[in-house]
């Protein structure tokens, strides 16, 4: 089966670079281009970041493109579990590669415009606030046409939020890019809070993909190290939840997932409940359902496909 | 010195029409491009207007782009003249400009670059709501540095609104995009309708335009007759105002105006939203970014706008050097 054309946006992030870690060694996915935006961190460290990450996973051929250094409308705020670097402090060599010239939001608009063409449609891998997306719809509405669907880290539905009392960092960092990205009539998977703390890394699994992944081993122990919460009031255990990594195991093995259709709104007005996502589960709209959120999730199933892909640096002779 | 390139940032709309012909027709101003976005009226009908209109100058050097096509955050409205739509050929006369296929927005962006690195800047003369600078702002801090002055029509702050009682019509069509250009701290020159109901064109100076500005003195009359925006229950006396063309006039002939400096705001929620405010007195945090200008010499300034427009008329259209 050919694979499929996908594009990373994201905003690495600690989480996010075990996303591009697994999904550099899937050859299902076709990876057309990473586009960093404002985030975790700024945006000159989630660029170096995303450098880095392809650097490790000896993927130096995926262009790089910097995204929008603030939100829409906010102003910027920035994660709190991913340390000063954003990667943990994780030991990786300055990138050699650089940025590419194009922005970002010409790199969506010029590609979706290229992909509604030619019918050879994008899945968008939304890991990160979505700026970058909403940027480029507004400024050109019919790039809507060569997206073959939305597949996000993003809200939280009957969970309780992260970053504030009702909301999940990528949707309070920019509620009103948010809102455009679902309104815009594109088809979304969004795997919310919901479905991501289902799957906490705990540290004794830390020890078995470090013990798989080959050269890559001690930066992703590193990485997923620095991770755990150490909070078992709140996740049942030791460990971290697998935000970002869970968009490519979707991506790769959506029987893994259970879902439920609902539209979504995302508040943009309250100070107190901003960025809150609210499903429309029972209907009361009268909107047709809009996203497919994410509901369950075969944790165990995920954890060993995870495993599985990152031991492939293992199997790989150094790039 | 050689002066600052100017983007028109355009929802057109008959006042906004006068003021592209207006520039048009003024060497003092480096036009490098009209872009287009919505507001008075659909995008669609805004590109092909601004189409029109400089179609119908014979500037057609000068490129047309559209930009966005809908506000940042709220819900779309448009204009009370809405249903002015794409004005007709009997007005603006066969489609003889084809919009730039380049995005306005990118336009925006890769000229205020450009402007940055050469260590210059850009005006941006903003007549509609200002979606497609706001886009511009969020995608490169330099963006910001190469954006000189923005010279904005909008708001109403001792007058009550045109578009509900407390709103202008460009703040309310997209206050999220008004409030980041406010809070950005670009200087900002701002025409609000307490100045712009200032000065009132009447029957007379409609009659001007058709007697001496050539097609396009007779397109606008054409427009203001059958768009009439004279209302003596709000103004006083007979005559209607022509918003945008101030900015133009300000970027030829400031000394017409006077104003002073404040920090303005926009509210984005709730009932009033689309409401300007303004801070004297530096109470705020904010700086104080805006040139609000507060009164205008009306005779002035209409005889400028009736000589610029007669220009068309007697064949002394004078270009830029290099158009």
């Amino acid at each position: 089966m050919a694979p499929t054309p996908i594009i990373i946006d994201c905003d690495p992030g600690i989480d996010d670079a075990i996303a591009l870690l697994a999904a550099f060694v899937s050859p299902e996915l076709e990876i057309l281009g990473i586009t960093p935006v404002c985030g975790n961190q700024p945006i000159e460290r989630t660029v170096a970041n995303a450098l880095k990450i392809c650097e490790l996973g000896g993927r130096s051929d995926i262009p790089v493109y910097r995204g929008c250094f603030r939100p829409i409308f906010r102003e910027p705020i920035h994660g709190q579990f991913h340390g000063r670097d954003g990667l943990g402090g994780a030991a990786l060599a300055d990138p050699v590669k650089r940025v590419e010239q194009r922005s970002a939001v010409d790199f969506l608009v010029d590609t979706l415009g290229d992909a509604a063409a030619t019918g050879r449609r994008v899945t968008l891998c939304c890991l990160a606030p979505l700026t970058n997306i909403a940027v480029a719809l507004r400024m050109q509405p019919g790039i809507a046409a060569g997206v073959e669907r939305i597949v996000m880290m993003g809200g939280a539905y009957r969970e309780a939020g992260n970053r504030s009392l009702t909301s999940e960092f990528n949707m309070l960092a920019d509620p009103h890019a948010a809102s455009i990205v679902f309104s815009s009539g594109i088809e979304i998977v969004a795997l919310g809070l919901d479905a991501t703390h289902r799957v906490i890394l705990k540290p004794e699994q830390v020890v078995e993909f470090g013990r798989v992944s080959g050269r890559i081993s001690r930066a992703l122990v590193e990485l997923m190290a620095f991770w755990d919460r150490n909070d078992v009031r709140r996740y049942g255990s030791r460990g971290g939840p697998l935000h970002d990594p869970l968009v490519i195991a979707y991506l790769l093995a959506p029987q893994l997932f259970g879902s439920s259709r609902a539209h979504v709104f995302v508040e943009c007005e309250s100070e107190l409940c901003m960025g809150q996502t609210v499903a429309d589960w029972y209907g009361k709209s009268g909107l047709e359902p809009n996203v497919e959120i994410v509901t369950s999730v075969d944790t165990a199933g995920v954890v060993d496909l995870l495993l599985k892909r990152l031991s492939r640096y293992g199997e790989q002779v150094p790039a | 010195m050689t002066a600052p390139g100017v983007i028109i940032d355009t929802d057109p709309g008959v006042d906004d029409a006068v003021a592209i012909l207006v520039a048009l027709a003024s060497p003092e101003i480096d036009l490098l491009g009209v872009s287009a976005v919505a507001g008075n009226v659909p995008l669609k009908a805004a590109i092909a207007n601004a189409a029109g209109i400089v179609g119908l100058s014979g500037r057609s050097d000068v490129p047309v782009r559209a930009g966005a096509a809908a506000p940042l955050a709220r819900d779309q409205v448009f204009g009370k003249y809405a249903a002015i739509g794409s004005f007709g050929e009997d007005i603006v006369g066969r489609q003889t400009v084809s919009p730039d296929p380049e995005n306005a927005v990118h336009f925006l962006v890769r000229q205020a670059l450009a402007a940055a690195e050469e260590g210059g800047s850009l005006t941006v003369c903003a007549i509609g709501p200002m979606t497609n600078i706001a886009l511009a702002l969020i995608q490169e801090p330099a963006v910001q540095r190469g954006i000189g002055r923005i010279v904005a029509m909008g708001g109403a702050f001792s007058v009550p609104g045109h578009r509900t009682p407390w709103a202008e019509f460009n703040f309310f069509a997209d206050p999220h995009a008004a409030e980041a250009v406010f809070r950005s701290g670009i200087p900002v020159t701002l025409m609000p309708l307490d100045v712009t109901c200032q000065a009132l064109f009447t029957v007379e100076h409609i009659d001007r335009f058709r007697a001496v500005g050539g097609r396009p003195g007779a397109a606008i009359a054409d427009l203001m007759t059958r768009f009439d925006r004279s209302d003596v229950a709000r103004y006083g006396r007979p005559g209607g105002p022509i918003h945008d063309a101030m900015t133009i006039a300000w970027l030829v002939d400031p000394s017409m105006f006077s104003g002073r400096a404040a920090a303005v705001g926009v509210e984005v929620a709730g009932l009033t939203k689309g409401q300007a405010h303004a801070d004297f007195l530096g109470r705020g945090d904010r700086a104080a970014s805006v040139t609000l200008i507060d009164r205008v010499d009306e005779a002035r300034f209409l005889d400028f706008i009736v000589g610029r427009m007669a220009r068309y008329g007697d064949g002394d259209l004078r270009l830029p050097a290099g158009a």
